[in-house]
């Protein structure tokens, strides 16, 4: 994990202490709200639907125990005893007061954390793959390359005041764990013909009201030329970029507006001018940084462990958790253990501050003290020994986290909604809630296999409605809130935007039609094997639709 | 035209907050019940009085809101409104705790 440098400490610290000085002028009255609201959201800072939100980066997604355990202290000495992990990895608090967040930030700052970037107009958290370093599939470690973007984008003067927000993803594996196709940019870490690394480069995704699917504008970037490259495209958009328009200002617009070869060219041009530039990596600067994420001294462990075997066969319960929530690790007698933030009893995402003590201290004992936060709104512990799954699911499931539904129907992504969000225009939360009341029987939701459900309760598609295999928009018509189907979405390596059904359904109706769909699904495949998203994108869309609305 | 009532964030905690009039001066409350209702003729002096509100830094942008008066209370007439007034409309995460007002509810 990167440890702060003494100039990241000291950064850090100027920050807090201006913020400080900026709260307490407000407070005074010396700052008008109009003045003081480009500060407080620089600092992550929002005014929502009841209180204050405080957003705080996680970058890439990565926490260690000790930044955990702040998390929770955070959770119960300021807030309301809970955070809430949002889909670009980041924890969110629902309740500070003004007055109390100038402490919060102190603590972070304490445990090498801020709420730097994490809103307003300026490269926002950069977030990756929740397996990086232990992922089977993967080509290359990302975090190295996220951490250099977090350096290179934090307080980057030209960049602090872009046309619009602007979100990076960065995968090194060959399944994508991190949605990087509907980023503002998506990087791939690939290898070429003569086994050099590099990037694939996608620019303009994202979701939102025009939701896009990233162009691949560079099959081929040298990994030393990433910054220089970044810097390009975001220098094009800065001066480029649309700032009349709120709703055409972000990239992807500019993008399609251009036309991708035109784009391209003047990324390139721009590119060619700035590419030998000191930005340019070193070999030192990407070896400088890998140091930080060398691999932990993993045992040498068999992948075979007889009691694991033993009750996986004797304890249907544990075998169920198992067969969901974990997943293969690069170390053979290691497993990826999926912590559960999706199960009935709170709202999806949510973690209390007693949760968060206790998970601090399972990575420690369980997990060499990390733990990752996934834009699915789930925690994971990437290094868990097989001869101790058993323990730790014991203590998981007392945790109320051990719920057996990873990537499964009832791991909803789901936004706050209008129960918080100030934009927000119809609930998302209850409606989640409901589906899982309704669709949390194991069986059922192990028959349907893989099959993702997002919910938005805006137009903003915080939910990532969008990309799920069956995504549900919340719109307020005529003060009643009605929830509209899309299907086909997804957020992966084939990924696709869902398309509209048809007309939508009220709140009592929303659940009994995800229902129905399930059944023209279960009816349609062909057999197990085949998902709901295989299925839609062989059948089409008119089999669910004649079934929805007859 | 619908009765009203004035709504703000409160500036320290951000707490949603009503306007209650009391004579020539006013405060603000967290709880809606409290809230001066206006009908058009009083509405503008509500204005005013949330306007200086906002000018002595108690609370943050204040708006009207149509409300809805009956024998058991005030309530907001959209859905959004009473979400603001009344929290959530799930359980919270367990162990919550509540959050203390100071100087939000004191006189402008």
């Amino acid at each position: 994990m990167y440890q702060y440098s003494q100039q990241d400490h000291q950064l850090l610290l100027e920050r807090v202490s201006q913020f400080r000085d900026q709260v307490q002028r407000r407070l005074k009255g010396e700052l008008s709200e109009d003045e003081f609201k480009q500060h407080r959201l620089r600092n992550g800072l929002y005014l929502q639907l009841h209180a204050y939100m405080l957003r705080v980066a996680v970058p890439y997604g990565l926490i260690s125990s000790d930044q955990m355990r702040t998390l929770a202290h955070i959770a119960r000495k300021y807030d309301k005893g809970y955070g809430h992990f949002s889909t670009r990895q980041n924890i969110q608090y629902n309740w500070p007061k003004l007055e109390d967040v100038p402490a919060i930030l102190d603590d972070l700052a304490a445990v090498e954390m801020h709420a730097i970037q994490t809103s307003g107009n300026c490269i926002r958290n950069t977030t990756s793959d929740p397996l990086a370093g232990v992922a089977r599939d993967e080509i290359e470690d990302p975090r190295p390359y996220c951490e250099l973007i977090r350096q290179w984008s934090t307080f980057h003067p030209e960049l602090n005041f872009l046309p619009r927000k602007f979100k990076i993803a960065v995968s090194g594996s060959t399944q994508d764990r991190a949605a990087v196709a509907v980023h503002d940019v998506g990087l791939r870490l690939v290898k070429n013909d003569a086994d050099e690394l590099g990037l694939e480069v996608y620019v303009g995704g994202g979701l939102g009201r025009t939701p896009m699917i990233g162009k691949l504008i560079r099959p081929f970037l040298p990994v030393h030329d990433m910054l220089t490259y970044l810097e390009a495209i975001l220098r094009v958009y800065n001066m480029e970029g649309r700032r009349d328009n709120l709703y055409k200002a972000r990239i992807k617009i500019l993008v399609h507006e251009t036309g991708e070869d035109a784009f391209r060219e003047k990324v390139e041009a721009e590119w060619e001018r700035i590419k030998k530039s000191g930005l340019a990596l070193r070999n030192q600067d990407i070896e400088g940084i890998k140091a930080h994420f060398k691999d932990p001294d993993y045992e040498e462990l068999s992948d075979f462990d007889e009691a694991f075997d033993k009750e996986v066969i004797t304890d249907p319960e544990f075998a169920k958790w198992a067969e969901k929530n974990l997943e293969l690790h690069k170390k053979s007698g290691y497993r990826v253990v999926y912590l559960s933030l999706k199960s009935r009893n709170q709202p999806p995402g949510d973690v209390t501050a007693d949760q968060m003590d206790a998970i601090a201290d399972l990575a420690d004992r369980y997990s060499l003290g990390q733990i990752r936060s996934t834009h699915r709104q789930n925690l994971v512990l990437t290094d868990v020994k097989l001869s101790e799954l058993h323990d730790l699911w014991q203590e998981l499931k007392a945790l109320d986290l051990a719920t057996p539904n990873y990537n499964h129907l009832t791991d909803i992504i789901t936004c706050p909604g209008m129960d918080y969000c100030a934009l927000a225009t119809a609930r998302s939360i209850p409606i989640s809630q409901a589906l899982t009341e309704r669709f949390d029987a194991y069986d059922f939701i192990n028959d349907l296999g893989d099959v993702s459900l997002n919910i938005s309760g805006c137009i903003n598609a915080c939910g990532h409605h969008h990309v799920a295999n069956i995504g549900i928009l919340g719109v307020n018509k005529k003060g009643v809130e009605v929830y509209q189907i899309t299907l086909g979405g997804s957020a992966r390596e084939d990924a696709s935007i869902g398309k509209i059904i048809g007309p939508a359904f009220t709140a009592d109706e929303i659940v009994d039609a995800v229902g129905t769909l399930l059944d023209v699904y279960l009816e349609q495949r062909e057999d197990a094997s085949e998902t709901f998203l295989e299925t839609y994108r062989r059948i089409g869309q008119d089999p669910f639709k004649e079934k929805l609305y007859g | 035209m619908a009765l009203q009532v004035f709504t703000a964030s409160l500036l320290k905690e951000g707490l949603v907050a009503y306007l209650c009039m009391e004579g020539e001066s006013c405060f603000w409350s967290t709880d809606l019940n409290k809230a001066t209702v206006a009908d058009e003729a009083s509405l503008e002096s509500l204005q005013a009085a949330a306007e200086r509100s906002e000018k002595e830094n108690i609370i943050i942008a204040p708006y009207a809101i149509d409300v809805i008066v009956t024998e058991t209370g005030i309530s907001a007439a959209s859905k959004r409104e009473q979400i603001r007034a009344d929290g959530p409309t799930f359980r919270l995460p367990q162990s919550v705790r509540a959050i203390e007002i100071t100087e939000g509810q004191h006189a402008a």
